[in-house]
């Protein structure tokens, strides 16, 4: 999948971006009667903040193609649950582009199709295999209270746009194994044209009381990362809101107070406050 | 209001540094992968009760072995990893006392924050020039410096946070700015315009300076010790060996309760309150919690033998006098196991000529009176907005004398 040299300059189309349902909707309470919907999961506050920011694109620009497409996936359903799923979505009023019921080893394949331009998810491992087969796949961070903030939050992380290509072979020098360079490598490539087109949406609002805020997020790497970060997303054409560089401190503490939907991970497995909870 | 950026600290730097500090914020390759990383200290390969440091010392011999010593000095001395913030005493900034910013201030007010976020872009690669918290910030590092030395393991070090509701528009110049006047910031927020003080708790704050009375008043209510501070046009020079903080007394380090009592029935009443309560302690006031840390720290140099060396020092100048309402000022001090190194009681004299003989760090008073007194003198003070003095500011014909 050629992602990293396409410069679309003014895409249009949706942005389509994929969730599963088990991050939609929460599955470890269960439900008594049939006839309720499922509970609220982690991704609803995404979900939501996700539609407002189509709200105000279409209010700016009736014709606007560049919206927020979502898609759910949810692998190895029983029929009742595919029921439940489709009843939930509409008793929440959730716009689901579409839905896609597929096996557990189906799902690389069902994302490459739909040529998606974010897959997010809880699960790290799941990230991480999407990333290695060339899908841009980010951490779905657990909004913790399912309060509703009318504006959706992206964090980009420093270290994977800010560190340069000729330096990837010594980042195992400090720590990091092979699988986790990959990783690494893998997110350099597909973050591009995904900031690209969130730059673009983004000018689509002024600087106050946007409804896409972005952030950039250096956990490890130094201040000159970061400003190599901000720099580089400037030249694909965002200009990101915020901007955070912990310099190694624990980063839970700093995100309960940024609260993210989509957090680009840094790449360092080993880091203990990541995070989306495991 | 005059824009003479005077340097207050001269000389050399604590580290030398023998590579030129990138003023544009690019990094060359080479510095990159030493220089780069930050040992993540929550890392699970590392048994718990020493942290990072054993990670640390491998590295650094790789990066010798492989690149050559000058970055090896960077990372050695004292080994640049940053402290857990929970267990360093952490200092947050905002980038308008730690380097002048008022010309873009001033932009900002009458030209709007589009003009504002494309003026700074547009002198990106022009460095700030210091600013008032700047001199204390460089005296942090300094102790910092004395500290790994001693104490090359240990997390109880400084650790200093930028936090700034700035736009991420500025971040690439204020990130120069740091490489130009070589500070160790490696952490820091811009909100880009939400408030700041939600991340103050994050980072464990044990002392938040701005230039922004209502973040601070905002800080203080949430008990973290904060000060607002101000540029003035005289800088009388300070050490650059010894980090030296003074303390206002009444509603700084101990609660208002005396103000109180002095701006609503006078100085006899106080007098009179202070002999009747000289046995009884005095509550605490918002930079108590930060003078104590300074005592733990001077502690671990006294433990190595460096008292008469120690680079941190403290101060007490108050306004009381010393035969009366001073006793129960040094009571109080006592029986909270904190002490200053010096204090001087004036009893109603200005404050002015004794703080150009100290030339604190930072001073931290209460009364706008006595901070504006100081900065005519050049000396450098902070407003800690607490107490009765906001709604009672001191009128200066009244006689000042406690």
């Amino acid at each position: 999948m050629a992602v990293s040299h396409l410069f679309l300059q003014n895409c249009t189309g949706p942005l389509m971006i994929a969730l599963q349902y088990n991050d939609l909707f929460d599955l470890s309470i269960s439900t008594s009667t049939n006839t309720d919907a499922l509970p609220k999961g982690r991704a609803f506050t995404f979900i939501k903040a996700v539609q407002t920011v189509n709200e105000r694109l279409v209010d700016q620009n009736k014709t606007e193609s560049l919206l927020f497409e979502v898609i759910l996936i949810a692998k190895e359903c029983s029929e009742e649950i595919k029921m439940k799923i489709v009843e939930s979505v509409k008793h929440y009023g959730l716009e689901i582009g579409k839905f896609y019921f597929c096996k557990k080893e189906e799902l690389i394949n069902t994302l490459q199709s739909n040529k998606v331009k974010l897959f997010i998810s809880t699960d790290r491992d799941d990230v991480y295999k999407a990333l290695h087969t060339g899908i841009p796949a980010a951490l779905l961070y657990d909004q913790v209270d399912h309060h509703v903030l009318n504006q959706l939050k992206v964090i980009f992380s420093g270290e994977v746009i800010g560190f340069s290509e000729d330096s990837l072979d010594s980042l195992s020098d400090f720590g990091f194994g092979e699988t986790q360079i990959e990783t690494f490598k893998a997110a350099k490539i597909c973050i591009k044209e995904f900031a690209v087109l969130i730059g673009q949406m983004r000018r689509r609002f002024g600087h106050e009381n946007s409804p896409l805020c972005t952030c950039v997020l250096t956990t490890w790497g130094s201040r000159n990362i970061c400003a190599t970060a901000i720099k580089t997303l400037r030249e694909w054409g965002l200009d990101v809101d915020e901007v955070y560089c912990l310099a190694g401190a624990p980063c839970s503490p700093i995100l309960a107070v940024v609260k993210p939907h989509i957090l680009w991970d840094s790449g360092l497995h080993n880091m203990r406050d990541s995070s989306a909870p495991s | 209001m005059s824009l003479d950026p005077v340097l207050v600290m001269k000389g050399q730097d604590p580290m030398p540094n023998t590579c030129p500090p990138a003023s544009n914020g690019d990094s060359k390759a080479s510095w990159e992968d030493s220089k780069d990383i930050h040992e993540n200290t929550a890392a699970t390969k590392k048994p718990k009760s020493t942290n990072l440091y054993t990670c640390d010392v491998e590295v650094d011999m790789k990066c010798h072995f492989m690149k050559g010593p000058v970055r090896r000095a960077r990372k050695v001395e004292g080994g640049i990893f940053f402290p857990k913030p929970e267990n360093a005493v952490t200092i947050a900034v905002s980038s308008r006392v730690l380097f002048r910013t008022e010309k873009e201030q001033i932009v900002f007010e009458q030209q709007g924050i589009e003009e504002y976020l494309r003026y700074q872009v547009e002198h990106e690669n022009e460095p700030f020039a210091p600013g008032p918290a700047f001199p204390f910030v460089k005296a942090l590092e300094t102790v910092n410096t004395r500290l790994r030395e001693l104490y090359p393991e240990s997390e109880e070090l400084f650790d200093i946070v930028l936090v700034t509701y700035n736009h991420a528009h500025v971040g690439v110049r204020l990130i120069n700015t740091i490489n130009y006047h070589n500070l160790f910031i490696e952490r820091f927020c811009m909100t880009g315009g939400t408030s700041p003080i939600g991340y103050l708790k994050a980072w464990h704050t044990n002392l938040y300076l701005s230039a922004d009375t209502e973040k601070v008043q905002e800080a203080l209510a949430e008990g973290i010790a904060a000060a607002t501070m101000f540029m003035s046009d005289k800088q009388i020079e300070v050490s650059e060996t010894q980090l030296r903080v003074a303390f206002d007394g009444d509603a700084v380090l101990f609660s208002d309760e005396s103000e109180r009592i002095f701006k609503a029935h006078g100085l006899d009443k106080f007098f009179e309150h202070e002999r009747e309560n000289e046995n009884t302690l005095l509550d605490h006031g918002p930079l108590k919690s930060f003078l104590e840390l300074l005592g733990k720290l001077q502690k671990k140099f006294y433990a190595k033998g460096h008292r008469l060396d120690c680079p941190i020092r403290t101060y007490l100048v108050t306004a009381r006098s010393a035969a009366s309402s001073g006793i129960r000022a040094l009571k109080t001090l006592r029986a909270w196991g904190l002490e200053t190194d010096e204090a001087l009681f004036l009893a109603g004299a200005p404050k002015g000529p004794m703080l150009e003989k100290i030339r604190p760090h930072i001073y931290f008073d209460d009364q706008m009176f006595h901070v504006e007194g100081a900065a005519e003198m050049g000396a450098i003070a902070a407003h800690v907005p607490y107490g009765i003095a906001q709604k009672y500011p001191h009128k200066k014909s009244t006689n000042t004398s406690k």
